[in-house]
């Protein structure tokens, strides 16, 4: 009787084959304040290389790969390790030059600044 | 004689039918439970785990994003690692909402090792928010080759 299903890899099986790989949309917080977007996007297991931003056209694409890990035999696999890839359409006034990235412990930090145009102003009320 | 036996044939491609159902039944079954068991229903686990066995250790994976090591405990019990933790909210002061999916997160999970480890030679790490804690396998638990003599 078999008691434990076939463990062989595909990889293993077809070695020159093309491999797709599996992409993720991953969790996002969107927050605004007069001056920015503040986007806060989990991608754990990305590194600061293998994060690409991209402003084109009023979408904003976050990419990210992540390196396949070495595997010893499998006890429990809860969940299989992805690319990273969503996309997000966003205002025409944000400046793409001064958008800012920052990545730590798996937490992608987009700060979308305002461009002038857009944030709110105060008129003076002049009286004669 | 042989004629006879063929007669039975079909009968026994049912059984045999019948043996692969069940077969396949219990591998289902199996499936849920693992040698490496866990207490809660995995849909619904946080974080959720990789568990390999590279012959000599154990070496568990886990997304943890947001999570930092002050936050994290993990602790090796009589044969059941647990890990427990918090994941505090990095919402900013006087923004708007737009879209908030990234909740926070109390976390608790214990699991029972499948072999003994030694407890020493234990280490966790976390880096880009992915915990990795390698389980040294006790000298016991160690694969070992055994040398076969011809004589």
């Amino acid at each position: 009787m078999e008691t434990r299903p076939k463990m062989t890899k595909y990889e293993e099986r077809s070695p020159e084959r093309v491999q797709q790989r599996t992409t993720v949309a991953p969790r996002v917080d969107v927050y605004e304040n007069a001056n920015e977007l503040l986007l806060l996007c989990d991608v754990p297991g990305a590194t600061q290389e293998s994060v690409s931003i991209q402003l084109d056209k009023g979408l904003l694409t976050i990419e990210a790969n992540r390196k396949d890990e070495p595997t010893g035999s499998s006890l429990v696999a809860e969940y299989r390790p992805s690319d990273y890839a969503r996309v997000f359409s966003v205002p025409q006034g944000i400046d793409a030059a001064k958008i800012d990235a920052h990545l730590s412990g798996g937490v992608l930090r987009l700060r979308l600044p305002k461009s002038e145009a857009l944030k709110p102003r105060r008129i003076e009320v002049r009286s004669q | 004689m042989l004629r006879q036996l063929g007669d039975y044939d079909g009968t026994f491609s049912m059984l045999e039918e019948l043996r692969r159902r069940m077969d396949r039944m219990w591998q289902d079954w199996d499936a849920d439970e693992p040698g490496f068991s866990t207490q809660l229903s995995s849909s619904q686990a946080w974080p959720r785990v990789n568990v390999f066995d590279t012959g000599t250790a154990l070496v568990l994976k886990a997304d943890i994003p947001g999570v930092s090591e002050k936050d994290l405990q993990i602790s090796i019990n009589q044969g059941a690692l647990s890990m427990s933790g918090e994941r505090k909210s990095d919402a900013p002061q006087g923004y708007a909402v737009h879209r908030q999916e990234r909740g926070v997160v109390n976390f608790s999970r214990a699991f029972a090792l499948p072999v003994p480890v030694d407890t020493d030679k234990t280490t966790a790490t976390i880096k880009d928010g992915v915990l990795t804690v390698t389980l040294a396998k006790a000298p016991e638990a160690q694969p070992r080759k055994i040398g076969v003599v011809a004589r």
